[in-house]
């Protein structure tokens, strides 16, 4: 009985001095996902006995289920890395070689490495400019292995392993290197200034986020406001216990999330506490993903407009979230054997062009606007869709929308937008 | 879409005499959309879509559209006008079942 004291004082500065380490070995608690079915990241065997995954109408049903993926109990290593040696007897065929890298079956190539050619369009920036790589004279096997797994040389690169992970098979790495060896300067003048990727103008944005002639993701918000006030089965409405209407009760609320909730055991946004939250108080389901949980997370959230975001990094378990979080950003997954940071870190990928997209940098903070309205998809968006969407080019299985994991590092993203205003829904590509 | 023909109207925060002013205007509408049954028949009803919008300022139209279900939902529609006078910009907007929906802005200059 005696020890009971010492212990807990133990305990308590172990969790001031040890900077959350201890907890950040330990996942939290399992989660059972409240999305809509469409959005949990489950599985149907078809009649022919292939497994499909389920995903938002629209979406590739492609299981990479041979690839790892962000949920913490996925203990499998990243794609081993791989020494190849070229084959022999195949003969390259530059022809060829320049379809690959142009297939967008495959890498595309060019969504990060420009190649003169008009039709090389949209070309990126992310990798070095290859338009005159022949003239290098680098051995065709070197060009092989740094094709087939760069990591061998480069460990830090942003590149996929296009071999190890069988996007491209042996041949079509010797066809890719032939075409390589063909591109011999000078390059061709640009017709297009539009075309390099390094010269490119920068996209201007959509103007007036808040301006419901502009973005329609701000109609979206006054539909919830019949929700707001609606009974649900349990016979009550959010307007019964928030009192003074959304705008006044939800003040400052979105800018604490996400947070850690100690009744559900875990970091959440406000779309996972909400989800979670309504079906408890007013019985109306709001599950994840469901157009109902997008609205009123519009609404919550939009009653913070102009106040800066403030999540807490500092309490025991928020650190531990944090840097769980963190590792999951510099996490490699998937075919692609990616992470978010060679796209979105200033040294790598950051304000590049991938393609036609201009790369977020995840230091300016990326998620103040979220939901977002999409003029590409031509609906509004929350951040776990659009972190969702981010998997198919990983080719990693997306998790649940309301996934603990995709919560920590929303909260890790959200940690550089601390002190920076909130404004929602915003409007993006 | 409880709040059918709610109008929205969005003008410059400052307009000077003479000033040719850009005017974006919403209005909240379905804007129903040619429907087909099962053997692929167009179902035959009044479908109901905004089919004209007027925008009148000092008494006088600066602006009309005649326009058809190919406009999507939530229609939005931008037109430009030289202010010369303070006075109220009236935009009004018809659909086919005869509902009309109207809003105003003031015209001021700063």
């Amino acid at each position: 009985m005696r020890a009971w004291p010492v212990a807990a004082l133990l305990g308590l500065a172990a969790g001031c001095a040890g900077g959350g380490l201890p907890q950040a070995t330990q996942p939290p608690p399992a989660w059972t996902s409240r999305a809509v079915p469409e959005a949990r990241g489950d599985f149907r065997v078809r009649a022919d006995g292939k497994r499909e995954a389920i995903r938002y109408k629209g979406w590739t049903g492609r299981d990479f289920g041979a690839f790892r993926t962000y949920a913490y109990d996925d203990a499998r290593p990243e794609v081993p890395v791989t020494r190849a040696a070229m084959p022999a007897g195949v003969a390259g065929d530059p022809k060829k070689g320049r379809a690959l890298f142009l297939s967008r079956a495959k890498g595309p190539c060019s969504g990060c490495h420009l190649i003169p050619g008009d039709d090389v369009w949209p070309a990126g920036s992310v990798g070095p400019d290859l338009s005159t790589l022949g003239d290098r004279r680098l051995p065709d096997a070197y060009l092989y292995q740094q094709i087939f797994d760069p990591r061998v040389v480069l460990p830090n690169t942003a590149m996929p392993p296009w071999g190890a992970a069988k996007i491209f098979t042996p041949e079509e790495i010797v066809h890719l290197v032939a075409f390589l060896q063909t591109l011999r300067g000078p390059a061709p003048p640009e017709k297009d200034p539009e075309r390099n990727p390094f010269t490119r103008p920068k996209p201007p944005g959509f103007g007036d986020n808040l301006d419901p002639t502009n973005n329609p993701g701000v109609l979206v918000a006054e539909e919830a406001e019949a929700l707001w006030s609606a009974r649900g089965p349990a016979g009550r409405s959010c307007a019964d216990c928030h009192e003074g209407g959304p705008a006044r009760s939800m003040r400052g609320v979105a800018t604490r999330y996400p947070k850690h909730v100690a009744a559900y055991r875990r970091m959440m946004s406000v779309e996972d506490f909400l989800a979670a939250h309504g079906p408890e108080t007013t019985g109306r389901p709001l599950p994840s993903e469901s157009a109902e949980n997008l609205a009123m997370t519009v609404l919550v959230k939009m009653a913070s407009n102009g106040l800066p975001v403030a999540v807490d990094l500092t309490s025991p378990p928020a650190r531990a979230a944090l840097a769980r979080g963190k590792a999951s950003f510099h996490r490699r997954v998937g075919e692609r054997n990616h992470a978010c940071a060679d796209c979105h870190t200033p040294d790598k990928g950051a304000g590049k062009f991938l393609g036609g997209r201009l790369l977020g940098d995840v230091t300016d903070g990326l998620t103040r606007h979220f939901p977002t309205w999409r003029t590409s998809q031509g609906a509004l968006w929350d951040m776990r869709k659009r972190f969702q969407w981010c998997m198919t080019p990983l080719g990693a299985n997306m998790l649940a929308a309301d996934a603990v994991e995709y919560a920590e590092l929303e909260l890790y993203l959200t940690s550089f937008d601390n002190g920076k205003p909130l404004s929602v829904p915003g409007i993006r590509h | 879409m409880a709040d059918i023909g709610k109008v929205r109207i969005r003008v410059p925060s400052t307009i000077k005499p003479g000033d040719v002013v850009r005017v974006r205007t919403l209005v909240i509408h379905p804007m129903e959309r040619i429907e087909r049954d099962a053997q692929g028949k167009i179902v035959q009803k009044k479908y109901r879509y905004i089919d004209r919008v007027v925008a009148t300022y000092l008494g006088k139209t600066v602006a009309a559209f005649d326009t058809t279900q190919s406009v999507a939902e939530n229609p939005s529609f931008a037109f430009t006008f030289r202010a010369t006078d303070p006075g109220v910009l009236k935009v009004v907007f018809h659909d086919t079942h005869g509902s009309t929906w109207e809003g105003t802005a003031d015209i001021r200059f700063s």
